[in-house]
């Protein structure tokens, strides 16, 4: 019974597994014979390598359909099996689909959305920032992915790092040649120095904000103090990294920390790093074009406080601990209550206690 | 300051005489009344401000607003605080002018031996309590501690006010220094109206007199000895008799 049973079934099993070959065969021979392969790169340049291919938009600009095959080998896409079709979802034979973007920019503003795919977190982030704000608001320039990491020859964009404000730069052209020339960016590029910010470490990469809100304001001396507070880092450049709890604890540093913690949002104007040292254009306080530099220092105060006094910027002692070399009169005043406060209260308290003790003893005594 | 009065009684009644001796007149009741509602006004208004990031000040401190309204409250009170130190110190000047100062309040060499007479007592080494004028040491250093404190809170308090006109004729650094001396003071001067003021007025004995004026015979006898036997010894004519309570 059994063997009868096997033989009887050979038949259909080759039938079986004869039509799965033939199904497989006809669908692989179906493709080939209909369109050449396309999915790949090199099919894409057998035409884009082509120099002088290009097209004319419908606003007279011209668009270049060239791609450089070395360079694109450069890219962090290419190399990685990301090709063309991966953004140019909609082209996947020749000829193409029609295009129907009336110029570059909108060209540019539609494709970019095919960043989101791979990178949805900061594609999202950036939907957050002032520049999508912008363009939400019709500036139609304002930046999208490709603008900043360019579409086919995407590179690291921190490498180098001068890259950052450079790119940056191709927009916010006065910031970028106050920074070049500020102790950051002249560190930066002349030293390729790995420790100063550039700009998005201060203004974050994707989700950038508007730097001119109340929150970014009285945030800011921590954003400072993110360097400025690291011993180490500070010790490498023979700076102070005591200005940020110093400042804390000055008249304007507590000022600012009252309402960076309860009131953020709350216009004020006590005076954060930046008022007094710049922003973009910070230089060290001997540089003779600093606005902290001792010569500068009075016109700097004179921005708050209209018309002090040259002996005004004596009151300040934000950034040192208390010296008799800098601060005698504040020296004298803190030694004298580091005496007299304590002192003061124990003898208050000494006697106090010991009239206590008479006077419960008395009272005892004599209820006995 | 007190004479015995007489006062006739009929033999079925029996009435017990207790004298008073006036201690301080209305203007120096109405001096320290007012001192006292300023320095709480002012510490109540001034605590929360220095002490910015604790539960109490933020509930106290609650918006941007009441912080001004605070700051405001603050400086109304120096002010009333600073007009009663000139009438203060406008008043002395005027008494000395006229040789009317009474010397009661100064320091003396017997202050500092009844101190120290009186910390021996304290740590059984002395029977007694010294004996005291009208002013003990404790009383003195009360007056004088917190002459200098307010004289400091003062000074440095409007020079925090303002600093922009300070610094044109005093160095910049007044100012740190001004910030430093005001919180701290501050803190000193409270301690030490509670610790040391508050003991003697409430704890020691319930010492009223700057309220109403008068002290009674017992409390005269017991703590100012000195000045009762110089008072019901040597009575001068020209002083008001104290009041007769019966």
């Amino acid at each position: 019974m059994l063997k009868l049973s096997y033989i009887q079934k050979l038949p259909g099993i080759f039938l079986v597994i004869g039509f799965i070959i033939l199904v497989n065969l006809f669908q692989i021979t179906s493709t080939k014979a209909s369109e050449p392969e396309q999915q790949t790169e090199e099919y894409c340049l057998s035409c884009h390598s082509n120099p002088d291919l290009k097209m004319t938009l419908p606003s007279g600009e011209e668009l270049s359909l060239y791609i450089n095959s070395d360079k694109l080998q450069t890219s962090v896409h290419s190399p990685n099996g990301i090709e063309c079709e991966a953004c140019h979802t909609n082209i996947s034979s020749y000829p193409h689909p029609a295009i129907n973007y009336q110029t570059r920019r909108e060209l540019s503003r539609v494709y970019y959305s095919a960043c989101q795919k791979c990178h949805p977190d900061n594609y999202t982030r950036t939907l957050d920032s002032m520049h999508a704000q912008a363009a939400e608001a019709g500036n139609l320039n304002a930046p999208v992915c490709t603008d900043c990491h360019g579409s086919h020859y995407i590179h690291p964009p921190s490498e180098p790092r001068t890259l950052i404000p450079a790119t940056c730069g191709n927009c916010h052209t006065q910031e970028f040649a106050t920074y070049q020339s500020s102790v950051h960016g002249n560190a930066l590029e002349q030293e390729s120095n790995p420790d100063v910010p550039v700009c998005t470490t201060c203004h974050g990469v994707h989700n950038i904000h508007d730097p001119r809100t109340q929150q970014f304001r009285v945030a800011e001396p921590d954003l400072c103090a993110s360097c400025h507070a690291n011993q180490e880092m500070m010790a490498k450049y023979g700076l102070s990294a005591d200005v940020y709890s110093l400042y804390s604890l000055s008249w304007h540093g507590v000022d600012v920390s009252v309402y960076q913690a309860r009131w953020p949002t709350v216009q004020h104007s006590s005076a954060i790093c930046t008022d007094c040292h710049g922003i973009h254009n910070i230089l060290k306080p001997d540089d003779p074009n600093s606005t902290v530099n001792p010569k500068n220092l009075l016109v700097t105060c004179q921005k708050c406080h209209p018309g002090v006094g040259p002996n005004w910027t004596g009151a300040w002692t934000g950034h040192y601990k208390v010296s008799l070399q800098r601060t005698p009169f504040l020296f004298y005043v803190d030694s004298f209550y580091s005496i007299f406060t304590p002192g003061i209260l124990w003898i208050c308290g000494i006697y106090i206690a010991l009239q206590f003790i008479r006077f419960m003893v008395d009272r005892v005594r004599r209820s006995l | 300051m007190s004479q015995q009065k007489s006062i006739p009684s009929s033999p079925n009644i029996r009435v017990k005489l207790v004298q008073t001796f006036p201690r301080f007149n209305v203007s120096q009741r109405w001096e320290h009344a007012v001192f006292l509602l300023s320095i709480a006004i002012l510490l109540l208004t001034g605590l929360p401000q220095k002490y910015n990031s604790t539960v109490w000040s933020q509930a106290i401190i609650s918006s941007p607003e009441r912080l001004n309204t605070i700051q405001q409250i603050h400086h109304i009170t120096a002010l009333v605080l600073s007009a009663l130190v000139v009438y203060h110190l406008g008043k002395a000047i005027y008494l000395i002018s006229r040789r009317k100062l009474s010397g009661d309040m100064l320091p003396t060499l017997q202050d500092i031996k009844d101190a120290w007479n009186m910390l021996l007592y304290l740590i059984y080494i002395k029977k007694q309590k010294p004996d005291f004028g009208k002013y003990n040491f404790e009383q003195k250093v009360t007056y004088w501690f917190l002459f200098f404190s307010i004289g400091i809170m003062i000074v440095s308090g409007y020079v925090m006010w303002f600093p922009e006109t300070i610094t044109r004729v005093f160095p910049g650094g007044v100012i740190p220094a001004a910030i430093m001396a005001h919180s701290t003071e501050a803190i000193v001067t409270a301690i030490f109206i509670i610790l040391w003021h508050f003991y003697h007025v409430h704890f020691e004995r319930l010492n009223l007199s700057i309220f109403s004026g008068w002290l009674n015979d017992e409390d005269m006898r017991t703590y100012h000895a000195l000045e009762y036997s110089h008072l019901v010894h040597e009575p001068h004519s020209d002083q008001d008799p104290g009041d007769v309570k019966s």
